[in-house]
């Protein structure tokens, strides 16, 4: 370990007077054709919260039309549009990309205490593909929209007569592109770049969940985009893929389209689980309990992911010996999924907790994952999951899995990294009302449908049983609440933008490489190579009331990661 | 036909279990197994959801830290015993719970050799239930006590035979045939306030909410008198009421893609037809270039526009109007002679008719 000569906090307090990669150089071009990771991952935050608002407003309107049965204030065919238009959005304009590509983006490189991804220029490159893919997304509702159901299942989505249908598997097709590019770069930087002393586990777990995903990325993403090609083809060709009258096989897409959304799942849920495991260390200011056993699921879910996706496809037809192999082997996904929830519980054991926004999110993730997991075991179990499937209590779960537990987990990401992305601490109060606000709206809207779904409501319907309306309306309430919550958590961002309180550059007590550069980062991150200890040691971090922030104090520890000594002055001079 | 029960079926006669907070009435004999793998997997779920939330609600509680306190560090960052037991414990419990699983899905998907057969046919956007002596129904009417399969095909897209109190589902896919078994032990009546849910579970466009049916289950002497009078319900409507008693039934399988408004869908509208059809002058040309008139009239290839009509209800690619395509499927023994008079006597009198093929001179009679 080098010795440290000058204290540490004069080197860290570069935020009132240095450069920073916000200011570093101006002008629009200097964003448009920026390569440094950190303004990628703003610009894809940007868009990712933009596609975000516009598939919530198609959610609050479908849960609007469902507040009563028949007609509320749309027709059938506006509200089939309704949730294929939220379900696609969501998917793969919004959380796919969100972890990754936005708070991965810029979170990674600094993790790492490297100055950048290891292809910046591909890095650009996979941002204009997700707003080429945005932009024949949003082209194929100019066009007429489209009413497949997020699935595109076959032999509807070759034959319905809503125009959008191939403009928005072109833009899916692009998306895939933008995905599998950042996660070559991911695992490309990861294996390359990793500083001197930064062995496998020594990385923070987000990385190791960041790797995982982009291993998924990489490798089931093509799949899904030679479905889609094919599926182009029989539409627009009438070459008999898929449509029976043509000699094609309609469960053959689905053996197709899960190959890739299943793993996709993982795509969303992972990097939201590795998010997880740093607010819950970083908050509860305690070294994380069980890394090796969280590192190891995370690559063993990333593995498992590949060969479940059958169980979309229970009632399918498939032959029940394939139906009993892919419900044992679902199982499998519940194991790593339990351990990590241990973990991260017993993690909170002998801590020191702050109840902070983004610990906040971290417990509402942990309630929420929980029972997103465990609502699972009805779905891979065969006899129930013939009573289940298709109706509301699957949209329940995967809403506790892909909402409840991915999107708040990148909220929660989101708050915890604010202070080092835009050097503004925001109004801790206000988000954490808000947290509790969408807290209370998500669990109104989705535990109902649990019920919903086991009493037996089919989903994707416009019309429903009149018993089913008073777990509609509570629901559709539900939904209104989230959306002040999100509402109240936008504002209080942007609030802090204009009027925020400057961040210390280690706003939270974190050991991490991170919180260890300026905040907001310098361009290149870092002055010199930073050296590399436990990322989850908190002993040496202690509070200074001078900085409002904490710093490392070496005297009480020296396996400690953290930025090489020198001088502030030094790095004044880029701008 | 045949009404032998095996014993073992009979004896075992199984409880209707009463709707819960969690899951709806049970009214089929695997509907207790199925609930009792849901119930056990939901208290697995109680278990781990109190001491999860649990022990993070109390440790928030009890190692909540002071503002710029000194953090602690006599934590345990890891123990691989106990990490190897939460590893292993759910490991063996997921064993058990698919073990459950697996039992249930196999009573689920055998169905026993003597089951009484019935065909599905589902279409955008309604079903058809044919019966083996030739009966058919937009209901599902089974016997009670008494295994039945469903054999189900869909004419377009996919669909899924859902029926919640029985805790059966099943895709049906076009090209393919599937299966699907239950027995209900009790017995609705032809009301269909009593009747059972079926759903359509798989998304299939516009109507997918509106292909909602009832299950309806007579005891067997009943079911096979119902079974009897439905294979001959055509020829207990005297001839002069054909067009509106039976009309709008056999229209409901044509509204898909006949309109009675002069709405362009998939097909010709029936709006004006026979006027078309009928009038010599007419402009309309098939895909050949000739017209009604080069194929309508004595000596010709159909004597009368009713041939006409009737040939392409049962060859409907023989002729094809520009510009239409040829998508449906022949109506040949599924629609009697009297069906077709029905269907002719309706195009004849449409103006009776509202745009859904509501006879406007008297209520609507209830369809079974």
């Amino acid at each position: 370990m080098t010795t440290i000569e000058a204290p540490r906090h004069d080197i860290l307090d570069t935020t009132a007077t240095g450069d920073n990669y916000l200011t570093h150089s101006r002008g629009f071009l200097s964003w448009a054709l920026t390569l440094d990771h950190k303004r990628i991952g703003v610009m894809y935050l940007v868009a990712v919260l933009g596609s975000f608002l516009l598939g919530g407003v198609f959610a609050l309107l479908l849960r609007t039309e469902l507040l009563t049965p028949g007609r509320t204030f749309v027709d059938a065919d506006t509200y089939n549009q309704f949730f294929t238009l939220h379900g696609a959005i969501m998917v793969f304009l919004v959380i796919i990309p969100s972890i990754p590509a936005a708070l991965g983006n810029f979170v990674l490189p600094i993790m790492l205490g490297a100055k950048d991804v290891a292809f910046p220029r591909l890095n650009l490159a996979s941002f204009y593909l997700w707003i080429g893919g945005a932009l024949f997304t949003l082209y194929s509702l100019a066009v007429g929209g489209f009413d497949t159901g997020w699935t595109f299942y076959t032999p509807y989505s070759t034959t319905t007569t809503t125009g959008g249908v191939i403009p928005v598997l072109m833009g899916v097709f692009i998306l895939g592109f933008s995905s599998i590019f950042t996660g070559l770069n991911f695992i490309v930087t990861i294996h390359k770049l990793r500083p001197p002393g930064m062995t496998w586990f020594r990385m923070p777990l987000f990385l190791w969940a960041l790797y995982s995903t982009a291993l998924i990325q990489v490798l089931a993403t093509p799949v899904l985009a030679i479905t889609l090609c094919l599926l182009i083809v029989e539409r627009t060709l009438n070459i008999g893929i898929f449509n029976p009258t043509m000699g094609g096989d309609p469960v053959l897409y689905q053996h197709f389209f899960w190959f890739y959304s299943h793993p996709a799942v993982y795509i969303m849920i992972v990097p939201g689980m590795g998010i997880i495991s740093e607010i819950i260390a970083v908050h509860a200011h305690r070294h994380i309990f069980g890394y090796r056993f969280i590192a190891y699921s995370s690559v063993a879910i990333a593995m498992f992911s590949f060969i479940v996706w059958g169980h979309h496809m229970f009632t399918s037809g498939q032959s029940g010996l394939m139906n009993t192999i892919f419900s044992l082997i679902s199982f499998s996904v519940a194991i790593p999924s339990a351990v990590k929830t241990f973990n991260w519980v017993v993690t909170l054991y002998k801590g020191t907790i702050s109840l902070t926004a983004p610990m906040m999110y971290g417990l509402a993730f942990l309630f929420l994952f929980t029972i997103g997991g465990l609502t699972g075991l009805h779905c891979a179990t065969l006899a129930t999951d013939v009573h289940l499937h298709d109706t509301y209590f699957v949209v329940a779960h995967f809403h506790y899995v892909m909402m409840g537990s991915a999107l708040i987990a990148m909220i929660g990401g989101l708050h915890h990294w604010w202070p080092k992305m835009t050097g503004r601490m925001y109004h801790e109060g206000t988000a954490i009302a808000a947290c509790v606000l969408v807290f209370i709206g998500f669990n109104l809207t989705f535990f109902t449908q649990f019920m919903l779904g086991s009493q037996g409501m089919p989903r994707r319907y416009y019309d429903y049983q009149p018993e089913f309306q008073t777990y509609h309306v509570i629901s559709t309430i539900g939904a209104y609440v989230m959306a002040v919550g999100f509402v109240t958590t936008a504002v209080c961002l942007i609030q802090s933008l204009i009027s925020g309180k400057r961040a210390p550059a280690n706003p939270w007590g974190g050991a991490s490489l991170e919180w260890q550069c300026a905040s907001p980062p310098r361009h290149d991150n870092f002055e010199h190579q930073p050296t590399v200890g436990d990322c989850y040691n908190f002993a040496p971090v202690v509070w200074d009331e001078k900085l409002q922030g904490y710093v490392v104090d070496r005297a009480l520890d020296t396996d400690m990661p953290h930025a090489s000594h020198g001088s502030h002055s030094h790095g004044g001079g880029h701008s | 036909m045949s009404l032998i029960v095996p014993t073992i079926l009979a004896q075992t006669s199984a409880p209707m279990t009463p709707a819960d907070f969690w899951l709806p009435i049970g009214a089929s004999q695997q509907a207790a197994g199925v609930d009792l793998t849901f119930t056990i997997i939901n208290w697995i779920c109680y278990f781990f959801f109190v001491l999860v939330v649990g022990l993070m609600v109390f440790f928030v509680i009890k190692y909540r830290g002071k503002p710029g306190a000194r953090f602690r560090t006599d934590a345990p960052t890891h123990n691989t015993p106990l990490e190897l037991a939460w590893t292993i414990i759910p490991l063996l419990l997921c064993i058990v719970i698919f073990w459950y699983g697996f039992k249930g899905y196999v009573d689920l998907s055998t169905p026993p050799k003597n089951a009484f057969d019935v065909n599905v046919t589902a279409f955008k956007w309604g079903w058809q239930f044919k019966y083996p002596n030739g009966a058919q129904s937009d209901n599902l009417v089974v016997p009670a006590n008494r295994p039945v399969r469903l054999t189900m095909r869909a004419n377009d897209v996919l669909h899924c035979c859902y029926i919640p109190a029985f805790r059966v589902k099943k895709d049906l896919v076009p090209g393919r045939y599937s299966t699907l078994w239950f027995q209900c032990d009790h017995p609705t009546g032809l009301d269909e306030a009593n009747g059972y849910h079926l759903f359509c579970a798989e998304y299939c466009g516009t109507g997918h909410s509106n292909m909602n049916r009832k299950v309806l289950v007579l005891p067997e002497a009943e079911f096979d008198a119902w079974m009897t009078k439905q294979a001959a319900w055509l020829d207990e409507i005297p001839d002069d009421e054909l067009y509106f008693k039976a009309g709008p039934k056999i229209y409901a399988r044509c509204q898909q893609c006949h309109s009675l408004d002069g709405t362009t869908g998939l097909a010709p509208t029936w709006q004006g037809l026979w006027e078309r059809v009928s009038n010599p002058n007419s402009t309309a040309r098939f895909t050949d270039g000739k017209s009604y008139a080069d194929l309508i009239g004595p000596g010709k290839e159909y004597a009368t526009p009713q041939d006409y009509l009737r040939d392409s209800i049962y060859r409907p690619g023989q002729h094809l109007i520009a510009p239409f395509g040829n998508v449906m499927p022949t109506f040949k023994g599924q629609l009697n002679d009297r069906g077709v008079d029905a269907v002719i006597g309706m195009m004849q009198h449409l103006d009776e008719f509202d745009a859904k093929g509501v006879w406007k001179k008297a209520p609507p009679a209830t369809t079974k």
